[in-house]
């Protein structure tokens, strides 16, 4: 095993442990007041997980060091002191499952056709006649006139739709039906709803879906996540020095690459949202420590000590300086992923830049080209979806507008907290930039080249079509927390609550398919010491429960023709309450414990126990598993937008297939009636409900020093 | 008798002559307290300087030690190496603060209600078996005590978890503590107490674990109020998490880093008296550890840069340091937790009558049996380090907390500066934020 994964880490591996021993090195050289004043501290460890369904789903190999350095005073400066970690790491797992994660992994794929076809139509149009129901194959018969390429109705060429046998020599296969999944493959299956192909191999191997600067990680990247443009090896590197004042107040400094630690919670955040997370490393099972990307910015805290009525009092200003970063929410393909945005993003880019094959999306009736009652059903219409296959810059993912570095791009913090009688508060000001993508289509969404249904030159946004820009908006938010302890209860209470302005959702009931909304978020925690002497007799157990609350104060819900609701996929209203209970034994070197979590409206667990064993001072050994229930097909699906009307040839279609008059089937939003799991409803089922087929069992041995 | 408590008693005297105080409270009294073996020394029959007491021998030492070492005596587990009696004399600054307050301090109605304190040692009269507080005024000796005078640092201050039947150790932790008086104040600026004190503090300890790995950065901070009744309050930094969080009190009373201390042993009782309900059992003669750091077989583990080496460790699992002991007067004290939830029953403790350290500690379950047992060395100031040479501090100086039930112990060893400041801006929440990383 070791043998391959050296032979997998390959050369780069040394050069980038080299790199980071420069760095080390460099540091340390720094002048210092005395001998022996630099501390060095560290880590190895494997964290290796099998996944219920996937198998081994990782197998990371982690080097961290550690160190600080006194320097001491320079001129007016005291307490100088530079700190760094540097972190490589290697995750085995793209080479030894390449065919589950690495260059073979994905296959060819087939997309549900519920629609009962006829022959005739747009399919003949598209250069075929697919059959009735059933599957149909990612690129396979087309249905669709003028989705070969752009505005070229019946010639394949080098985009989507071509074949081997159709290439012409020079020509290589654009989008072939090779290195794929389907969309939600690994959660809902293709249940009726809308499913396409996601290529799932590392970006150098294949570049299908990948979107530049965002999500394009190579397998290089994606095995050493560190080792990157951004230079993430150096996690932490900073300069500490303080300033005393005549008056007896303190400015402290920070400057330099760091994480900044904002409110009081545990496992989800309220107010700690300076530092992007990295969902891409262990999703939400990581301490926060782990996961926070950390940023180069500059914190200065006056701290004015007991003053007044407070016991202490401190104002803290934050600039972020650093070049924006979103959180990483994994990239489509690779192991973890928030919410699986990685491959619902990827698989729409790719339909963007290649065209794809949509399971289930066209009305079969008006596919088929005739009038109702035509095929003596007795139905008015011919029942179910056709799989339709988009040509490219039609719909998708066109770009991400990752912000460049300015001045008016770096974040802005402040905060001001104390203590008063025992209570610890803070008000809280942050100027920042959603670390969530926001999707911007229809009328605020990309150009299309065609209309894929008249073939005509369009070239404008269109209302309601799903083609998108991603964005990150500015994002005001202003806040505050408390802590405090009742002693009636032995219990600690902690409360933090936070309003931000700024942050947009996808909203189906607009031509632009997404809403700005104000949003509240709040947890109220509680930690409470306990003795369950049957368990423990001499130590107690912790027992810390929090509950987190969000309102979107904007939120949109209308009710579409057909009688359901469109708009807003988020919950108007939300709650995640957690529960962790702990327990110590043998002097705290075995420790086990376990966490709950649900999601009061998705009706979704997550239910992680685990057992820490410290062997020594320098080996721990952790062992757990994480587990999901509570899938609700109904409760996690939503307005999946495909009976919208969004492009004039669409409506043009339509009234030629029911016989009326030209323009009577306007551009339209979606009618509600078509409801699914993608592209909106795993919003609905949140965090959890989006790995319900993700229980994984993990082990983590750690050598410290 | 030192160089040192000489020249506090030389100082004493000057002071109560020049005094005018009218109070209960005599010259003789203050003379008494602090100075109990200026006359002579305790005297235990079979008990002399030099001897060993161990396994084949206990017996001459039945009346002297408490149940618990003797039973490890008995066991052969450790060995009692007796030294003469010498005098730890307490700053003469604090005595002199004694001989002028004194007289004005009185209990009030509730427990942990004082009243007209300013400094030194608020009860200095003998305790009497016809004093139904007199356990609380003891108590209060102790809390208003000096040790480790106005501020104090140690640092490192190690920590070893170990196995007694193994011998093997679990775990090593390195430390800096550091100590803060706000208030009552007698040897160092600021006296008598800190301007700008909006909360009223009394006294904060902060510590920071400097190793292991797993641990390091985690901050402790504790503020006691000068008000009793009021709750201490306890913040806890854990370095894996980044944040700050408020301690509830059960975790107060509860194995603190996995080791046999609870934040409520610190320094042998670090709680409120209003916590505690106080009996006073009696005053004897024990020998307890108290020696002259300078003059044991130090250990070489560790040798710090200025050639300071630690206490070593020897007996059953290496849990008992290597001191010499001395008969002593002593004061034995019931001590019974007022919350029910306390995983302790009561703690009986054995008070050092010159000085108001508790160099032992025994600690009972909630069944009423031997659970626990606490031994803090304490060093002469003169004969340590030599910034802490004339401090009239009594040096924690080793420490031993042995669970007697499970056969295992924590270990302590000292590098303690009475009177080395920390900055009062350590003492806040917002610096252990800031420490950390």
């Amino acid at each position: 095993m070791l043998q391959s994964i050296l032979h997998g880490a390959g050369r780069r591996v040394l050069v980038r442990a080299s790199a980071l021993a420069l760095i080390a090195t460099i540091a340390v050289s720094l002048p210092a007041t005395a001998a022996n004043e630099t501390e060095y501290s560290g880590f190895i460890e494997n964290y290796s997980v099998h996944r219920e369904s996937r198998g081994l789903s990782k197998l990371r190999n982690t080097a961290q060091l550690e160190f600080t350095r006194q320097v001491g005073v320079r001129g007016a400066f005291k307490n100088i002191s530079v700190t760094g970690v540097l972190r490589g790491s290697y995750d085995a797992v793209y080479d030894q499952r390449d065919n589950e994660f690495g260059d073979s992994a994905g296959h060819s794929i087939s997309l549900q056709n519920t629609g009962a076809w006829v022959t005739g139509g747009l399919g003949a149009g598209g250069g075929g006649v697919p059959p009735l129901g059933g599957f149909l194959p990612h690129g396979g018969p087309v249905n669709l006139p003028f989705s070969a390429v752009d505005g070229s109705p019946t010639t394949p060429g080098i985009g989507f739709g071509a074949t081997a046998a159709t290439l012409v020599p020079g020509q290589k296969l654009a989008n072939p039906n090779s290195g794929l999944i389907v969309l939600g493959e690994h959660y809902t299956g293709q249940a009726g709803g809308v499913h396409y192909g996601v290529p799932v191999q590392p970006c150098d191997k294949d570049p299908r879906g990948c979107i530049n600067g965002y999500m394009d990680a190579d397998e290089s990247e994606l095995a050493h996540p560190e080792f990157n443009d951004r230079w993430d090896f150096i996690r932490e590197l900073y300069i500490d020095a303080d300033l005393e004042l005549d008056n007896g107040n303190l400015w402290s400094f920070r400057v330099g690459k760091q994480q900044i630690v904002w409110g009081r919670t545990d496992l989800f955040r309220v107010l700690d949202i300076i530092n992007p997370i990295d969902f891409s490393r262990n999703t939400i099972y990581d301490e926060f420590e782990d996961t926070r990307i950390p940023l180069w910015a500059m914190q200065a805290e006056y701290r004015m000590g007991a003053t007044g009525i407070f016991d202490d009092l401190n104002a803290s200003f934050v600039w972020v300086f650093d070049k924006f970063r979103p959180a990483n929410l994994g990239q489509g393909g690779s192991p973890n992923q928030a919410l699986g945005a990685g491959d619902l993003f990827r698989g729409l880019a790719n339909c963007w830049d290649n065209g794809c094959t949509v399971s289930n999306f066209f009305p079969a009736a008006v596919a088929s080209g005739l009038p109702p009652n035509v095929v003596g059903s007795g139905d008015p219409t011919l029942p179910g979806f056709a799989a339709t296959s988009f040509g490219p810059h039609t719909i998708g993912i066109r770009d991400a507008e990752m912000p460049s570095w300015s001045l008016a791009n770096t974040q802005l913090g402040m905060k001001l907290e104390g203590l008063y009688k025992g209570v610890g508060w803070s008000v809280n000001y942050l100027y920042t930039r959603s670390q969530l993508p926001s999707l911007h289509g229809g009328s605020s969404g990309p150009s299309i080249a065609f209309d894929p249904f008249s073939g005509a030159a369009l070239g404008t946004p269109q209302d309601y079509l799903i083609a998108f820009d991603i964005e990150f908006p500015r994002i005001n938010l202003i806040g505050g927390s408390l802590d405090f302890y009742v002693d009636p209860l032995k219990t600690v209470f902690r409360v933090e609550a936070a309003v931000s302005e700024g942050e947009e959702f996808a909203d189906t009931s607009r031509t632009s398919l997404f809403r700005e909304s104000k949003v509240l978020r709040y947890v109220i925690g509680i930690d409470r010491p306990t003795f369950i002497r049957w368990l423990n007799p001499n130590r107690s157990f912790l027992i810390s429960a929090q509950l987190f609350g969000q309102h979107l104060l904007d939120h949109h819900e209308e009710t579409g023709v057909s009688g359901a609701k469109v708009g807003m996929a988020d919950w108007e209203q939300n709650w995640i309450a957690t529960l962790l209970f702990q327990g110590n034994y043998m002097n705290d070197r075995l420790n086990p414990k376990i966490i709950f979590a649900r999601d009061v409206r998705a009706h979704g667990n997550a239910i992680a126990p685990s057992v820490e064993y410290l062997v020594s001072d320098n080996w721990r050994l952790n062992v757990g598993a994480n587990f999901k229930t509570g899938y609700s097909g109904g409760r996690h699906s939503y307005d999946d937008n495909r009976d919208a009307i969004a492009t004039p040839g669409l409506g043009a279609t339509a009234d030629a297939a029911f016989g009326l008059p030209a323009g009577t089937v306007g551009v339209s939003q979606s009618t509600g009636a078509t409801r699914g799991a993608f592209p909106l409803g795993v919003f609905r089922g949140g965090i959890f409900g989006a790995q319900i087929e993700e229980d994984e069992y993990f082990v983590n041995v750690q050598y410290r020093f | 008798m030192a160089y040192s408590t000489l020249r506090a008693a030389a100082l004493v005297s000057a002071a109560l002559v020049t005094s005018t105080a009218v109070s209960a409270v005599t010259d003789a009294d203050v003379q008494n307290s602090f100075f109990p073996y200026s006359d002579s020394a305790p005297t235990a029959v079979g008990i002399t300087p030099g001897m060993v007491i161990n396994q084949s021998n206990w017996q001459v030492a039945e009346p002297y030690l408490d149940e618990a070492m003797l039973a490890a005596v008995k066991e052969g587990w450790t060995e009692i190496s007796v030294d003469k009696t010498t005098s730890f004399g307490l700053h003469p600054k604090y005595v002199e603060a004694t001989h002028n307050g004194a007289a004005n301090v009185t209990l009030g109605d509730a427990v942990g209600d004082i009243q007209g304190y300013t400094a030194g040692r608020p009860f200095p009269l003998e305790p009497t078996s016809d004093d139904p507080r007199a356990g609380e005024k003891l108590a209060w000796n102790y809390q208003y005590g000096y040790n480790w005078g106005d501020n104090a640092n140690i640092n490192p201050f190690y920590w070893k978890f170990r196995n007694m039947n193994s011998g093997k150790v679990e775990r090593t932790l390195k430390f800096g503590f550091s100590f803060l008086n706000f208030k009552h104040r007698v040897g160092v600026d600021p006296i008598p107490e800190y301007d700008s004190n909006p909360a009223n503090i009394f006294r904060s300890i902060y510590l920071q674990v400097l190793e292991p790995f797993d641990l390091k950065n985690t901050q402790l901070l504790i503020y006691r109020y000068a008000n009793d009744a009021q709750r201490d309050d306890s913040w806890l930094y854990l370095g894996f998490q980044r944040r700050v969080r408020r301690l509830a009190t059960g975790q107060v009373t509860d194995s603190f880093l996995g080791s046999d201390l609870m934040i409520q042993d610190f320094e042998g009782y670090n709680g409120r008296i209003s916590d505690m309900n106080w009996r006073y059992l009696g005053t004897q003669t024990m020998l307890l550890p108290f020696y002259n750091h300078n003059d044991m077989a130090l250990s070489d583990e560790y040798v710090e840069d200025d050639g300071y080496q630690y206490i070593d460790f020897a007996g059953k699992g290496n849990c008992f340091p290597k001191i010499t002991w001395q008969l002593r007067k002593a004061y034995k004290v019931e001590v019974v937790p007022v919350d029910e939830s306390s995983p302790i029953s009561k703690r009986v403790v054995y008070m050092d009558a010159q000085t108001f350290t508790l160099p032992r500690t025994l600690i009972y379950d909630k069944a009423g049996n031997l659970w626990k047992t606490f031994l803090i060395g304490q060093a002469h100031p003169d004969h340590h380090l030599a910034g802490n040479k004339g401090t009239g501090v009594s040096l924690d100086d080793s420490f031993m907390v042995m669970d007697m039930q499970a056969l295992h112990c924590t270990t302590g060893q000292f590098r303690g500066m009475a009177y080395e400041v920390a900055d009062r801006d350590t003492f806040t929440v917002q610096h252990i934020r800031i420490k950390g990383r």
